[in-house]
């Protein structure tokens, strides 16, 4: 176990190391430039000022030879946009976006496995065809969509919950109001994911139905609820974690969308502007995070995997 | 069920939202430092917190603010102002003199990541008179100093920053600022807010809300929701963000007439567009009324020349905005060697076709739709403009500076002053369109120079009838600032966003404290 994750330890650092080489690559060759440079307004001599300083006047190997002698030493460097260090920046969004992520993982996995294996006792029931559709189009339609009509419905006509933010703003800032908050964004984000869970579910747990052994189960007189709720969600878990596995990256990094609807100060919407403005200290901090928590996230998929299922063995 | 209910309807009543608190929607963190920060977010913040030497009245006229009067010298080579005597910092330090002189030389001190020194290159230094009098020494004449001191450029603490650099001042920079505004800041949550909070001492008139609160928003229809939710209080808006504002109940829209101008820039070093009259024909050829009335939905001005009508001393207000003459277009470029072929588009005789690139940035729907009226009204004298989007730092840095296009649908925000100098002047940065005039270029140099009022107003009537000949860039229109807004919040000052946050001390709600 030990030589394991100290194996797989190093393929993520390997990971990370191409990550950061092509994120830069990518990102010196992509059109136009860091947004501090492309006001029209600059003077030649104030444009050459800015370069100077932010080292954009060296060779781009000669930038990348700097960065990486950097962070080899744990200095992620400066952002251009926000002048404070990168690390810092992101350090500040990771509880929201943590905050978040986790809610909507929660949901994911609350609503999508008991509904997966529910539609699966039944297929083609009427849960079954719910399910189904609704899953459907929760996978179909667009998150800054979705999260628009929330927000119409829920905020604007109701007035029940905020519009957008992570607190209201220069008031009581409470438990509550915290809670409100996080309700639709949450559902937002994790509408997507959950349903890909649901007819993951479903189907894995399907299979596992049709396995001699539950049949075994049913013969030895154990009640069909437990034999669904026990045996076949316990086999068919050790799939899905997987696929659980695979929504993190979506939930921490892929939350861009929602987090700018609802004006959510998180790590996607850090990591777009910061696209965006060709930041590239910054760009380069939040892909190497993100990446970092999907290596550490598959890590933990595959060890809850073996522990799930005693026949996956290190190999 | 009617328990839960009940609980959700007390928790609609927002603790915040019946105090004294304006909400404005910010798009991206602020640096607090006007001397450091471009950026729209961080300007609109430091307009609060950092007074300058004076501010634009709503005629978009300097007056007094950290200056209480000035004078220029006979020879216009210097000027003095005398400073407002009692002002504290937001820390309790008086400000004075030396806080003045320490921000210029900022401002000048290209090392010092300063992003004000093109509008200042004109100052040669600043001196200490007194305590509370300062001398600005001047390179030439320059008569936009006044304009541009109420524009960005807000007065730094010296005691607080002297002696390092002001990039290196991180705590000031992002979170502990220190100005002389109506509001001082309370509380900073990166990514999303900005608190400020009224300032006790604050000079002028005691503010009319208690604080004042960012909200980092960057997607417009985020803030039309949170607008109509109650939880923005003014947001500004594209025209096509009109409908989902118009008509609703406890937003009202109100329109301010910027100093901007929009147009298509033709890249005057291209043998297509080196001619005046090809460019005056192309000019006549857009239906500029359609793009007003169908993109800008109205909230836009016809425009003369460059000088937008928000300049009220100095727009050319006798002169009818440029025609739209399809039959003239097609006359002038006849006479430039440009006649339609068979398949209607224009060709000279070489055979080539009167083609080419308009560029516009992506995203923004007025710059868009725009591009594509254009287009279209070209394509009706036989003229073929491609359109290409592009990512707008793109288009800047890789199009734009290097002159490597052929138009470009762009705009210009200028400080509330005339002097296009650096914009329409032979050989200047910003002279992206290569358009070169020796008779423009007297006459904006001299503008620049003449502090006389009246002579100056002759001065830039004529530059605008020389570009009704030789126009340096098609200008579409003027746009007007869409602002919408709250209906219990007043005392909004009629000027564009930016301006009036110069005079956040008036924005008050009408029912302070009543419920919606």
């Amino acid at each position: 176990m030990i030589a394991f994750l100290i194996r797989r330890l190093g393929h993520g650092l390997f990971v990370l190391f191409v990550v950061s080489t092509v994120t830069f690559a990518i990102m010196i060759a992509a059109p136009g430039g860091p947004s501090l440079l492309a006001d029209p307004k600059l003077s030649v001599a104030e444009r050459a000022a800015i370069e100077q300083r932010l080292g954009l006047d060296q060779p781009a190997t000669v930038q990348y030879a700097r960065w990486l002698g950097r962070a080899v030493r744990g200095d992620l460097g400066a952002s251009f946009l926000y002048q404070t260090s990168t690390l810092s920046t992101i350090a500040s969004r990771i509880p929201q976006t943590l905050l978040l992520a986790g809610t909507a993982l929660l949901l994911t996995i609350g609503i999508g496995i008991p509904l997966g294996i529910s539609a699966a006792a039944r297929p083609g029931g009427r849960l079954d065809r719910l399910v189904t559709a609704c899953s459907g189009i929760a996978l179909a339609v667009p998150a800054f969509w979705l999260g628009m009509m929330l927000i119409l419905v829920f905020a604007i006509w109701a007035r029940l919950l905020p519009a957008g933010g992570a607190v209201t703003e220069g008031g009581n800032i409470g438990l509550l109001d915290r809670g409100r908050h996080l309700v639709l964004p949450a559902l937002v984000l994790a509408a997507a994911g959950c349903a890909e869970v649901v007819r993951y579910t479903r189907s894995a747990a399907r299979t596992t139905l049709a396995l001699p052994f539950v049949a075994t189960a049913q013969a030895r007189g154990i009640p069909p609820r437990r034999v669904l709720w026990h045996h076949v969600l316990r086999h068919t878990l050790a799939s899905v974690v997987s696929v659980i596995g695979l929504q993190l990256p979506r939930l921490v990094g892929g939350a861009a969308i929602t987090e700018t609807v609802f004006s959510w100060p998180g790590m996607g919407r850090l990591g777009v502007e910061a696209a965006l403005g060709r930041d590239y200290p910054l760009v380069m901090a939040v892909t190497l995070v993100v990446s970092a928590g999907v290596v550490v996230a598959s890590i933990v998929a595959d060890v809850t995997q073996m522990l799930l299922d005693p026949r996956i063995r290190v190999t | 069920m009617w328990l839960s209910l009940s609980v959700v309807s007390a928790c609609t009543r927002d603790p915040a939202r019946t105090d004294d608190t304006l909400r404005l929607p910010l798009i991206n963190d602020p640096i607090f430092n006007p001397v450091l920060a471009p950026d729209i977010g961080s300007v609109m913040v430091n307009k609060v917190l950092f007074p300058g030497l004076v501010r634009p009245d709503e005629g978009l006229r300097p007056a007094p603010d950290l200056a209480v009067s000035w004078q220029a010298a006979p020879d216009g080579l210097s000027w003095t102002f005398v400073l407002r005597p009692g002002v504290m910092w937001h820390d309790g330090a008086p400000f004075s003199a030396r806080d003045v002189k320490f921000t210029f030389d900022q401002i000048l001190d290209l090392a010092s990541g300063s992003r004000l020194r093109s509008d200042f290159a004109a100052v040669d230094g600043v001196d200490i008179v007194d305590s509370l009098t300062v001398r600005f020494r001047l390179k030439a004449p320059f008569a936009p100093l006044l304009p541009l001191l109420g524009y960005n450029a807000g007065i730094l603490p010296e005691h607080l920053l002297k002696g390092k650099k002001l990039t290196d001042a991180i705590a000031f920079n992002r979170s502990t600022p220190v100005g002389t505004g109506p509001f001082r800041i309370e509380r900073v949550v990166p990514g999303a807010s900005v608190t400020l909070v009224r300032n006790p001492s604050y000079y002028g008139t005691r503010p009319g809300v208690e604080r004042i609160v960012f909200k980092v928003v960057p997607d417009v229809n985020a803030q039309v929701a949170q607008l109509r939710a109650g939880e923005l209080d003014l947001i500004t808006i594209e025209p096509a963000n009109l409908g989902s504002v118009e008509g609703v109940a406890g937003v009202r829209v109100l329109q301010v007439p910027v100093v901007q101008h929009w147009y298509v820039g033709l890249n005057a070093s291209t043998p297509l567009f080196a001619s005046p009259l090809v460019r005056r024909a192309l000019g006549y050829a857009i239906n500029r009324k359609a793009i007003v009335a169908g993109v800008l939905k109205g909230y836009a001005d016809l425009p003369g020349g460059t000088i937008p009508v928000a300049l009220r001393d100095y727009y050319d207000s006798a002169a009818a905005p440029v025609p739209y003459a399809p039959d003239s277009a097609r006359r002038l470029l006849a006479g430039a060697g440009w006649n339609p072929g068979p398949d209607g588009t224009l060709r000279n005789a070489q055979g080539k076709l009167f083609a080419f690139e308009l560029l516009v940035d992506k995203g923004n729907p007025t710059r868009e739709q725009s591009a594509l009226a254009v287009q279209q009204d070209l394509a009706r004298i036989g003229v073929k403009a491609s359109i290409r989007t592009m990512e707008f730092a793109a288009l800047v840095r890789d199009r734009l500076l290097p002159a490597t296009y052929a138009a470009v649908l762009i705009w210009w925000t200028t400080p509330p002053d005339p002097d296009q100098f650096a914009f329409y002047a032979t050989g200047q940065d910003n002279n992206h369109v290569k358009w070169s005039n020796r008779t423009a270029d007297s006459l904006l140099s001299s503008g620049r120079e003449t502090v006389d009022p009246g002579k100056r107003r002759a001065i830039y009537q004529a530059f605008q009838r020389l570009e009704r000949d030789d126009p340096p860039v098609l200008v579409l229109f003027y746009p007007r600032e869409i602002q919408a807004v709250s209906t219990r919040l007043d005392g909004i000052p009629k000027l564009g966003i930016r301006d009036a946050l110069r005079h956040s001390e008036r924005f008050r709600f009408a029912r302070p404290g009543g419920l919606r």
